[in-house]
């Protein structure tokens, strides 16, 4: 339940000139893990969680959900985009009711879920206004809410907070951290902020770029349940000091 | 005369929003002021035109000044039907109906099939490969040229006209629909996707709400052609409505009947657009609210 496998995955984006994406990545991920890609833009993090979304189809090697193959999008791999990506023309619990409705779930089932998920991100007052009167931080719930309300094995989440400035951002930390930490689910969170990194994951795999791939995997040793509060912690401190070395070894590699 | 089209001047490019209306007193007298710098032109012209004239018409004797205008077309809307000299009395609002009946006839035919089609267009790369060269390569016959062909096939029908502002309608309908349905947010598509949307829900869930826009933009362009195309059909191949007043009172001489004829089109085009515009202002609220609040 909720274990993804990569296998010597390769992605080729053909062109004139042909890109590599990602060469060779080998990773797994156990259930209820929470695992954070780390790599500047063009690294082929994205992509990695385009696959496993279903969104992308890989070049060469295996990938495996569950132990078995990923074909197409589904509910079981909830994804939360980088500008949440809310139907402007839905409103709020319309939004999160988007997935129970094409799955042709009962109303009288969803709809007592879709308010206690309101509830959980903190938007009961706002179930009927449109994403467009919402800020970026208050969209970002929803899509987080849309997401939650399939009861997905796994959450897939790009940059989600890469829009958000610094104080929404670490107000949507602390209210992942309380959600994952009350559901157990499997997350791959795609990022390039450090800290955030750090803060939410279990492991961090940092990525380097042209060709897309894993240089180093950290098991971040930072004590559960977390919180916003640990980003001055001695353990915290040392694993961004360790980051940023492997990150500047890679980058005089490259040079 | 000279208040019906100064009102519908004032009140067709923005409709005012019954809450724009509150907004104080400075707003409202901005408003008035606007109406009126609006209808100064309309008034200036008509002014000139009459002033112009000498016992009711212009120099040469061949336009009628504004008044006999206004008496022809008093004449031809109340009027007594039925009278030899007059064939025109009283069958304004017959005409009007006959033209307005074609144009909603071929308009619905070229909205259902121009949506449906525009979208699969936009929305499929094998659908869009086989179809939509061949539209490319019909659009440019223009629609006056298909009159010929329109009568040899229909005769001197109504099925004529209602093919021609059908066809008319139809390129910019499916045009539009093709670019609103190739312009989805990819992320929308997927996000749907991923919540166990099916191909064909997809395609009525997000696809066709997401091209709304673009296809209402469709529709205005393509209503103004049809009412372009049931003229020039009536003109020419049926026996009833604005289009064939317009030429019959042309040859007879009645030149003021052949302007409060095409005052009268212009009329129905303004009332149509108008219906249009209301509606796509009822069907795109959210939009409204987007641009208000950003």
């Amino acid at each position: 339940m909720g274990t993804i496998r990569f296998r010597e995955v390769g992605k080729i984006y053909p062109g004139k000139e042909p890109v590599v994406a990602l060469d060779r990545v080998n990773l797994e991920i156990g259930e209820g893990e929470f695992v954070a890609l780390l790599g500047p833009s063009g690294c082929g993090k994205s992509t990695l969680l385009n696959l496993v979304a279903g969104f992308e189809d890989m070049t060469s090697g295996t990938l495996s959900f569950n132990g078995g193959p990923v074909s197409s999008p589904g509910p079981e791999r909830a994804v939360v985009f980088q500008e949440a990506a809310l139907l402007p023309w839905l409103t709020v619990a319309q939004n999160i009711a988007f997935g129970p409705t094409v799955q042709r779930r009962g109303r009288a089932e969803y709809e007592p879920k879709i308010r206690e998920l309101l509830r959980l991100v903190g938007l009961e007052r706002f179930a009927d206004a449109l994403p467009s009167q919402l800020s970026g931080g208050m969209r970002q719930r929803v899509g987080i809410a849309r997401a939650l309300v399939m009861d997905p094995k796994a959450l897939l989440m790009d940059e989600p907070f890469g829009a958000l400035d610094a104080q929404t951002r670490m107000s949507m930390h602390q209210l992942l951290l309380d959600v994952w930490q009350s559901l157990g689910t499997t997350v791959l969170f795609v990022t390039h902020d450090i800290d955030e990194a750090i803060l939410l994951a279990d492991r961090i795999c940092i990525m380097s770029a042209r060709p897309g791939r894993i240089t180093r995997e950290i098991a971040v040793e930072l004590r559960r349940p977390r919180s916003v509060e640990q980003l001055t912690d001695p353990a915290f401190i040392r694993h961004k000091a360790e980051i940023m070395a492997e990150i500047r070894a890679a980058q005089k590699e490259h040079a | 005369m000279n208040d019906a089209p100064a009102r519908t001047m004032a009140a067709a490019p923005r409709p005012a929003p019954a809450k724009a209306m509150g907004r104080g007193a400075g707003f409202a007298a901005g408003r008035s002021r606007a109406a009126l710098r609006a209808v100064l032109l309309p008034i200036a012209i008509i002014a000139a035109w009459q002033l112009a004239g000498t016992n009711g018409s212009l120099a040469g004797g061949v336009l009628p000044t504004p008044d006999r205008v206004w008496d022809a077309w008093v004449m031809w809307a109340f009027g007594p039907k039925g009278m030899g000299l007059n064939p025109y009395s009283g069958t304004w609002l017959d005409n009007v109906l006959f033209s307005a009946g074609r144009v909603a006839q071929g308009f619905v035919l070229a909205m259902i099939v121009g949506i449906p089609a525009g979208i699969m267009i936009g929305w499929s790369r094998a659908v869009s490969g086989t179809v939509d060269p061949t539209i490319q390569l019909l659009r440019p016959i223009p629609i006056t040229a298909w009159l010929p062909f329109s009568i040899a096939v229909f005769g001197i029908q109504d099925m004529g006209a209602v093919f021609l502002i059908a066809l008319g309608g139809f390129y910019p309908i499916v045009v539009n629909a093709t670019h609103g349905a190739r312009d989805v947010d990819r992320n929308w598509i997927r996000a749907a996707r991923m919540m166990g949307a099916s191909r064909f829900e997809v395609l009525r869930r997000v696809v066709l709400p997401a091209a709304l826009p673009a296809i209402f933009t469709g529709l205005r362009i393509g209503l103004g052609i049809a009412w372009t195309a049931v003229i020039v059909s009536e003109m020419v191949a049926v026996k009833s409505g604005l289009g064939y007043v317009l030429w019959d009172a042309y040859y007879v001489g009645r030149m003021d009947v052949v302007i409060a004829d095409m005052l009268s089109i212009g009329a129905m085009g303004l009332l149509s657009d108008w219906l249009i515009v209301t509606v796509e202002h009822w069907v795109l609220r959210w939009r409204r609210l987007q641009t208000a609040t950003r």
